[in-house]
């Protein structure tokens, strides 16, 4: 079955997404490139949105 | 379904925090990609700060006339370093911009940082930096357009210091 959870990311400098999670993710990724010189990950980003603890995330 | 949304932020050990500035006639306004605040940008241990900076604005904003670091604190979990990166009118498009007032330095103590240092500060200084760099350092009295100069010039000049 599809999720169909709406996921919202808000960057501290006021930029905001809303959508599916890969949509998220995919925006989150691109706005930290190109705005904030940031490499995350997909599971990094995941993992915020799912409240876990993204260090945890980036070694594994 | 509709979960809360999530935090998201420039996290890194050292940060860039850049400060975009354009002369509006004869005042200086504050811009920048997510508005007229200060922008942080993420800085690895082999990045240099001063090539991230110029490299992102010019991708994000446009070519830059000056970019310059004007000075480091401690905040934000992280050591800062501050760039006033100065660009031309042209390049504002649709950035949100406000007029720069003048602002209170945060002075330190004879061995320690100031305890407390506001964002308004650390662009007051960054526009003294120039203002010295503008009299002292002849690339960057060609690089800035001659209507920076007088407005410059009402900076008391102040050469690079940490503020924290």
């Amino acid at each position: 079955m599809d999720d169909q959870t709406a996921y919202t990311n808000r960057c501290a400098c006021g930029w905001e997404v809303s959508g599916t999670m890969d949509e998220v993710v995919d925006a989150t990724i691109d706005h930290g490139l190109r705005i904030h010189h940031m490499e995350a990950t997909r599971e990094q980003v995941v993992a915020v949105l799912l409240g876990e603890d993204p260090a945890t995330q980036a070694s594994a | 379904m509709t979960r809360d949304p999530a935090g998201w932020d420039v996290d890194s050990l050292v940060q860039a925090e850049v400060f975009v500035v354009w002369l509006d006639g004869d005042r200086i306004q504050l811009t920048g990609p997510d508005g007229p605040q200060a922008w942080y940008l993420q800085l690895g241990t082999t990045d240099h700060p001063v090539e991230v900076v110029d490299r992102i604005v010019r991708d994000t904003v446009g070519p830059p006339i000056l970019v310059h670091s004007t000075s480091w604190r401690r905040d934000r979990d992280a050591v800062i370093l501050s760039f006033v990166v100065a660009i031309g009118a042209e390049a504002v498009g649709s950035m949100a911009s406000v007029p720069i007032d003048r602002a209170e330095l945060a002075r330190s103590e004879a061995t320690a940082a100031p305890r407390d240092i506001a964002t308004s500060a650390v662009v007051e200084h960054g526009l003294r930096h120039l203002a010295w760099l503008v009299e002292d350092d002849p690339v960057v009295a060609a690089e800035l357009p001659a209507a920076w100069h007088p407005v410059l010039a009402g900076y008391i000049p102040e050469p690079f210091r940490a503020l924290g």
